[in-house]
């Protein structure tokens, strides 16, 4: 018993490092400036982690593959002008929401497509797409934002639900959803099986190919969903939106311990290090830190993070081959 | 093993605590440094202080200066030589007016999502009043609101705010002060076509990021004054998003289709001097009229060797004292006028003598 809690504990280890982090970032901040633990803060913090974390579960099942998607930030401008652009021509506040979602669950499902029946990289496939993506947006919009939307819509950024809102309530969904697909379904494990050895599942009967065009569908959809909130919230769909989001997500993901190399990966972790990278964000600017050292802090702490969960992990492995 | 982990959490922690020590350290000896004084010419300090008298009419009667009050600035980026001389130049009003400021920053010029969230973390604190420039029109509205709602003042300088969607996000902005971008354009656009004489030529024009107010702006002034003038040809208009490397290529490009091309408007001195290099190395830089936004240092340079023709100067000192002064203003409850407008300069390779040591 205590030894399966024991192992129970070493699975979630990543996790837990992270949060103490979190808990120690959150503990010192507090006590360096009166402004930092406030509820008004707290809400700041929470709202604008939401677009990291929305994007990061999508992102977790495609890293967890040995994948990459670099099309994000560009599918967030791209379904946030398919909104705008439908509904500015009378189409109703709902059917122009799922238009644009499903105009990025297309662009994430051509996305697996290509990188599945030709068997190319990701990274590169993923590249090529941010490009056409991007250059879409720019070109429906002539490259000028479009903004003005009916509160219907502004509702998705920036209503009031009680003490929160709703793009909390959607990450919060989009998490749940995402850890139950990941850790309870086939889909889940094929993710995880993909990216520890794809030839073998292959082998064993499972269409690998077409569980890889779902995963990287389920990455423009969660994609395509930022795209709604922040359209929302701004009250604008600018061609330019996103800029750089997939490093943001990606830095999350493996800061939360999903591995680059695939076959491990963890919902949990990517929400713990959306909120850790947004109260570093937030309390280096509370603290009034120029921007140069806030991209330096931020840099290292996800460098330093990733060698601890690798050098964790390896100890695990080493672990087990002993035991073995 | 144990030790190991407890080793390591131990030192990202240090590293956090000292990094966070050292940039605020660092922070706080640049507020202690007076400013940097570099030689002023007596020319250049006569064309100061008649900016400063133009602009001083127009926030007449004056606030109540010496109040400590603390002032908020969120400035676009401090990756633009031009962002890092207004921080200079407010953190000098500070002193001079006896008020607290605090300069921030956006990561770069692109990432509107980043200065929303820093803005919104400054509504957090207890300041008075925040003087905000945003990256692109709506992207500081939610934060905007946020701070009216703490009864913040907001200050808008230069690019501005969208202010029918601030009002429909329920806010409001409470003073404003720009440059007039269209005149910047146009006064630009106006010294090519005087240069290029009777005979005029073709002209083209590469903007900032497409959709960004002083990149429309500049461009519409341009635009009007060329299209105006008998002779010239506007053949071009093309983004180069403010950046160096694009611009250089874009103006690569423009040169490509149009040998015979005789003045390129940039809507900033960055891409100004990037078109001069890449005409320079095309070697077609010869009789070629390139005109810049900003004044800024390597512009000054620039103008003296030959390599730019010229640039639309505003003070940075007068202009952000402008600020602190109407955002003390409206922290005092005073009236202000709807808009605040910098007096501009034009600096050419001829005039640039009577500007030394201008900021």
């Amino acid at each position: 018993m205590i030894h399966r809690l024991w192992t129970k504990t070493q699975d979630y280890a990543s996790q837990v490092l992270l949060g103490l982090i979190l808990v120690a970032a959150i503990i010192y901040l507090s006590m360096v400036s009166e402004h930092f633990l406030t509820w008004f803060n707290i809400r700041n913090i929470l709202d604008q982690s939401t677009l990291l974390v929305i994007m990061g579960v999508g992102m977790t099942f495609v890293i967890c593959t040995a994948g990459i998607d670099l099309s994000v930030g560009a599918v967030v401008a791209l379904s946030g002008i398919c909104m705008a652009t439908a509904m500015h021509s009378g189409l109703a506040v709902g059917p122009a929401i799922l238009l644009g979602l499903l105009a990025g669950t297309i662009i994430g499902l051509l996305n697996g497509l290509i990188i599945s029946a030709f068997n190319i990289n990701p990274f590169i496939v993923t590249l090529g797409t941010m490009s056409v993506t991007r250059g879409i947006a720019l070109i429906m919009t002539g490259g000028i934002p479009i903004y003005g939307f009916s509160t219907a819509f502004t509702w998705w950024g920036s209503g009031h639900i009680g003490p929160i809102n709703p793009p909390m309530l959607l990450a919060l969904g989009i998490a749940l959803a995402g850890a139950v697909v990941l850790n309870y379904t086939k889909l889940g494990s094929y993710a995880l099986a993909l990216g520890g050895n794809e030839e073998a599942l292959h082998r064993s009967g499972v269409a690998t190919k077409k569980n890889k065009v779902i995963i990287y569908g389920i990455c423009g959809f969660t994609a395509a969903l930022a795209g709604l909130v922040v359209t929302a919230r701004l009250n604008t769909a600018e061609p330019l939106a996103g800029y750089m989001f997939e490093l943001d997500a990606i830095a999350a993901v493996v800061l939360g311990g999903t591995d680059m190399k695939g076959g491990r990966g963890s919902i949990s972790g990517t929400v713990i290090a959306c909120l850790l990278l947004g109260v570093l964000r937030n309390g280096l600017t509370i603290m009034s830190i120029p921007s140069y050292y806030q991209q330096l802090a931020i840099g290292l702490i996800i460098l330093i993070a990733v060698i601890i969960s690798e050098l964790r992990f390896r100890n695990t492995l080493n672990r087990l081959q002993e035991a073995n | 093993m144990k030790m190991r982990k407890v080793g390591s959490l131990v030192l990202i922690l240090a590293l956090l605590v000292s990094l966070v020590g050292c940039g605020g350290s660092t922070q706080n000896s640049d507020n202690n440094q007076a400013a940097p004084t570099p030689q002023q010419s007596e020319a250049a300090n006569a064309k100061m202080q008649e900016m400063e008298d133009i602009l001083m009419a127009q926030l007449q009667p004056l606030p109540e200066t010496n109040t400590g009050d603390k002032i908020g600035i969120l400035v676009i980026t401090l990756t633009n030589p031009f962002w890092v001389g207004m921080k200079e130049a407010y953190e000098a009003a500070g002193q001079e007016l006896g008020v607290e400021v605090e300069v921030m920053a956006a990561p770069t010029e692109n990432d509107s999502k980043s200065q929303l969230e820093t803005l919104q973390a400054m509504t957090a604190k207890d300041y008075k009043a925040l003087i905000i420039s945003p990256i692109e029109p709506f992207n500081l509205v939610p934060g905007i609101v946020q701070a009216n709602n703490k009864g913040i003042k907001v200050v808008n300088l230069g690019p501005g705010v969208d202010t029918a969607a601030v009002a429909n996000a329920g806010g409001k902005i409470d003073g404003r002060i720009c440059v007039d971008f269209e005149e910047q354009g146009k006064l630009a656009a106006e010294y090519i076509i005087e240069k290029m004489g009777s005979e005029g030529g073709k002209v083209a024009i590469i903007q900032g990021i497409p959709g960004a107010g002083q990149s429309e702006g500049r461009t519409q002034g341009a635009k009007k004054a060329f299209e105006s003038a008998p002779n010239v040809e506007l053949v071009s208009i093309q983004p180069a998003n403010w950046d160096r490397n694009t611009a250089y290529n874009t103006a690569t490009n423009l040169i490509q289709a149009h040998p015979d091309l005789k003045g390129i408007f940039c809507c900033n001195d960055v891409m100004a001097l990037a078109a001069a290099d890449a005409l320079e190395a095309a070697g077609q830089r010869e009789g070629k009229i390139i005109f810049g936004v900003d004044f800024i240092g390597e512009a000054a340079e620039a103008m003296k060797s030959g390599k730019l023709d010229g640039s639309i100067a505003y003070s940075s000192t007068v202009y952000a004292k402008a600020a602190v002064l109407l955002a003390l203003k409206t922290i005092q409850e005073q009236e202000v006028p709807e808009t605040v407008f910098s007096p501009l300069a034009v600096v050419t390779k001829e005039n640039i003598d009577q500007y030394e040591g201008w900021k």
